[in-house]
């Protein structure tokens, strides 16, 4: 009896060079076409897809391009009483949002152009007694939410304002076995919750509570045949999951652990040559997201016609130099 | 034929990105829509017709969109066959804006909608886009002022999950409101108790906390279905997993049967999923728990909270353990305790035998799948810390795995195993005369068990690192599939570096 491998196969006339001016024009004209439904289905994200739209443009070094007044208006009309930021007008505020607009201000090095009080006051309020964050004010827990709290913090250079010590602990509840994090005590490994919690834990200065050797492990055994990175075992390669996965081995010191031609192969694939943009995987439709993490991907494998990415916040290193922000890396 | 209420006709096609609107005509001509107004009664037709089917069949189970680009017909949208509502896809494109833009006006306070409106328009919302976490947000609001209540949300959030079976807000939005359904459940069980301690149980008071605890034990069930429903269509459901353990955590919290009818029930399905790792992470969590439940020292065995006391769903605990006196003799009372702590010893190794039983099953015939691999891993560590843990109980002879119990007397409760590479036989293979509680359709061992094990009859161990070497190579040998080999290859490399190495 066979096994079907879970994995694609990359064909031989597939992309194999970046189209950088492609994906610029891609990203420029998305936010123009408002296609009423498809905007209307995402909207509900607006901040996210914001964030992924100017980060990736900067990468490349087309941030201009953008209209820089109306995203930062856009930004304070999204600041709610309470000091959080939700993902459009309307919508009620979120830490994941929160976060979003931070980023995007700190692209733009705005950051006053919200109530920055506020907004400490906000993430501070979220923090739960045993440490961990709700991600608002109804009371869900995750590790992506402590995440988001010290990322939001971090950038305003208020980290002092929360239980640090309270926050790790928790966070440290998550590890598993595999050396891999999970949303909640006793949740299975996900490279997207390994992200958060490694992202944490270096902002937190606390990587020294990773067992660098077996989660790389872990993290290296994502890499299928194609090249491609994987979220968890025996699930399809993509793009979103390479940048995850390549971003936490890039924490933990150990990125040297995969196949990065392969893996670099296996984005260059995922681009879209007539419409510009990357998909999750070769062939699929090109979305924002993955053509942020393609592209912050390629810059962490070392691409030197994208700006050097910071594997913890994925945004621009220059940006991060200008506010003084450097998180700790394992070497 | 008209099946539907005079008015205006249902098949009306609107380009709102042109911001002009045009209908067809029964003869399939496009004429443009007279004004606004009219497209805003055709769409709020379409939101009741929505709430109608469910009032008309309040068992629908499923719903999803047929695929429809243009209307055709003279008829609503909506269809409900059965218990299966769907919707048009031509109407779809301007249902969900209409419903989206109202809702946002109305939170911007720019627009009034009454109450029975929001719950209309926010459960057509949810169910075209459920992640959209604002109009879950307007329904938890509406539920904490009673205009809805907590089923209803939950069999909305069930009916989003059968076409959306990832959405994480669907999820979040769930275990909110079970947490006010458990809440609603504390504060009774409180005021009970009060009312106890002064003296003053009623038993009308008392029959409202046995409908709540049925109540409890109902939604549990039923949430464990919904779990399983949307586990079935999306393969390694992050989120229906981890939901299912937030809900065993805090609904089933210490409740030792829950426990392990979850790990019979789950046999059978991991054995027909052998690819979801999601689904194998919860049999490692279920294992964990049971394994530390059953191995918690005497002075912290409180595992019932107050509330789950007087659930229905009976809580089997079966290690009331009393300390052994330092003189090593036992009063009646604590050799029963001594019984029972054995019998949880017992049951620990052979929960971990049967569990490395079934992971090599499963890997010889299903070969070449990283989650099995991954499950072997994940157990055989639970085991080999177990077992480092309870060194002071437990010693190991080499390979044959003699575990034990009681290092002051060896030869009393020795249980062995000659188990290697998970191919171990039960020697006590006895029929008890009283059906014992099952696991995984293995009875667990009866408190007369120990008896037999103190006349030292061999119970079945789980393997030892050598033991796991043999069973690599034993792959290694007979299996040709690359796969299989690469992850056979692996496991040793994990064996050794993360184990320790062979002896």
């Amino acid at each position: 009896m066979g096994t079907q491998v879970k994995d694609v196969i990359i064909k031989p006339d597939a992309p194999s060079s970046l189209f950088l001016d492609k994906h610029a024009d891609y990203i420029a004209a998305y936010g123009s076409k408002k296609d009423d439904y498809e905007y209307t289905l995402s909207e509900y994200l607006r901040m996210s897809g914001i964030y992924w739209g100017l980060t990736v443009m900067d990468l490349m070094g087309q941030l201009p391009r953008m209209n820089r007044e109306e995203i930062i208006d856009f930004i304070k009309s999204c600041q709610h009483e309470c000091g959080g930021i939700s993902a459009s007008i309307g919508h009620d505020p979120h830490l994941l949002y929160t976060l979003s607009a931070v980023q995007i201000l700190c692209l733009y090095d705005s950051v006053d152009a919200i109530d920055v009080d506020k907004v400490v006051e906000y993430v501070k309020g979220l923090q739960q007694e045993d440490g961990s964050f709700a991600g608002d004010k109804w009371g869900e827990i995750d590790t992506r939410f402590s995440f988001c709290a010290v990322a939001t913090l971090a950038l305003l250079g208020k980290m002092d304002k929360i239980n640090v010590d309270k926050a790790v602990e928790f966070v440290l509840t998550c590890m598993n076995f595999d050396g891999g994090f999970g949303c909640r005590p006793g949740s299975e490994s996900h490279a997207g919750q390994i992200y958060c919690c490694t992202g944490f834990l270096s902002l937190t200065g606390q990587l020294h509570q990773v067992n660098a050797d077996l989660l790389g492990w872990w993290l290296c055994e994502r890499q299928l045949p194609s090249g491609g990175l994987n979220g968890r075992p025996e699930k399809l390669p993509d793009v979103c999951y390479s940048w995850w996965v390549l971003a936490s081995l890039k924490i933990i010191g150990r990125i040297h652990w995969i196949d990065k031609a392969k893996l670099r192969t296996f984005i260059l694939a995922c681009q879209d040559e007539e419409t510009g943009g990357f998909a999750d995987r070769p062939g699929d439709m090109v979305d924002p997201f993955h053509t942020l993490f393609g592209v912050a991907g390629l810059s962490l494998l070392g691409d030197e016609q994208i700006k050097p990415v910071n594997p913890v916040l994925c945004m621009p290193e220059d940006v991060l130099q200008r506010i003084g922000l450097q998180p700790d890396l394992l070497s | 034929m008209c099946l539907w209420p005079s008015g205006l006709p249902y098949c009306w096609v609107f380009f709102t990105r042109k911001k002009f609107l045009v209908r067809v005509t029964s003869h399939g001509v496009l004429k443009m829509a007279e004004s606004e107004e009219e497209v805003d009664v055709l769409v709020q037709r379409v939101v009741k017709d929505i709430t109608n089917a469910f009032k008309r069949n309040p068992n629908i189970d499923e719903i999803g969109v047929i695929p429809c680009p243009e209307a055709r017909y003279n008829r609503s949208p909506i269809v409900l066959v059965e218990n299966k509502l769907g919707v048009e896809s031509w109407c779809v494109k301007f249902l969900l804006p209409y419903v989206h833009n109202k809702l946002l006006l109305y939170r911007q306070r720019k627009h009034w909608l009454d109450r029975e409106a929001l719950v209309d328009i926010t459960c057509t919302l949810l169910l075209l886009n459920p992640d959209f976490t604002t109009a879950w947000n307007v329904r938890k609001e509406l539920l904490q002022c009673g205009v809805l209540n907590p089923e209803k949300d939950l069999y909305l959030g069930k009916l989003a999950l059968t076409k959306f079976p990832k959405s994480p807000e669907t999820w979040i939005h769930r275990r909110w409101v079970l947490q006010q359904i458990l809440r609603q459940f504390s504060v009774v069980g409180r005021s009970r108790k009060q009312q106890q301690q002064q003296g003053e149980a009623e038993q009308a008071d008392g029959e409202r906390s046995q409908q709540l605890s049925d109540h409890l034990a109902r939604t549990l069930h039923q949430e464990m279905k919904v779990c399983s429903d949307a586990a079935c269509r999306y393969p390694s459901n992050y989120n229906a997993w981890s939901h299912r353990i937030w809900v065993v955590q805090h609904m089933a919290k210490g409740n030792f049967k829950v426990f392990h009818d979850e790990l019979s029930s789950m046999r059978l399905w991991v054995s027909m999923h052998v690819s979801d790792h999601s689904g194998f992470h919860y049999r490692q969590f279920l294992l964990k728990e049971l394994i530390t439940e059953l191995s918690q020292t005497p002075a912290s065995t409180t595992t019932c909270s107050p509330q789950h006391q007087s659930s229905t769903v009976p809580s089997v605990n079966p290690h009331h353990h009393s300390d052994t006196q330092a003189n090593g003799e036992l009063s009646g009372a604590e050799a029963a305790g001594e019984d029972e702590r054995q019998l949880s010893l017992t049951t620990v190794l052979h929960l971990f035998h049967q569990e490395m039983e079934l992971c090599s099953d499963l890997i010889q015939s299903f070969p070449g799948h990283e989650t099995l691999w991954s499950h072997r891993r994940h157990v055989f560590y639970l085991w080999h810390q177990w077992r480092r843990e309870h060194q002071h109980r437990c010693s190991n002879n080499g390979s044959s795995e003699s575990v034990h119990l009681n290092n002051s007397d060896p030869g009393l409760t020795e249980v062995g195993a000659q188990s290697c590479a998970g191919r171990g036989e039960s020697v006590n293979g006895q029929r008890h005369a009283s059906e014992p509680m099952e696991i995984d359709r293995a009875p667990l061992p009866d408190p007369r068990d120990s008896k037999r094990l103190k006349r030292g009859v061999l119970l079945p161990a789980p393997p030892g690192l050598p033991c796991e070497h043999s069973f690599v190579s034993s792959i290694l040998d007979r299996c040709s599939n690359p796969e299989q080999r690469r992850f056979a290859l692996a496991y040793k490399k994990w064996l050794d570096t993360v184990m320790g190495p062979q002896p």
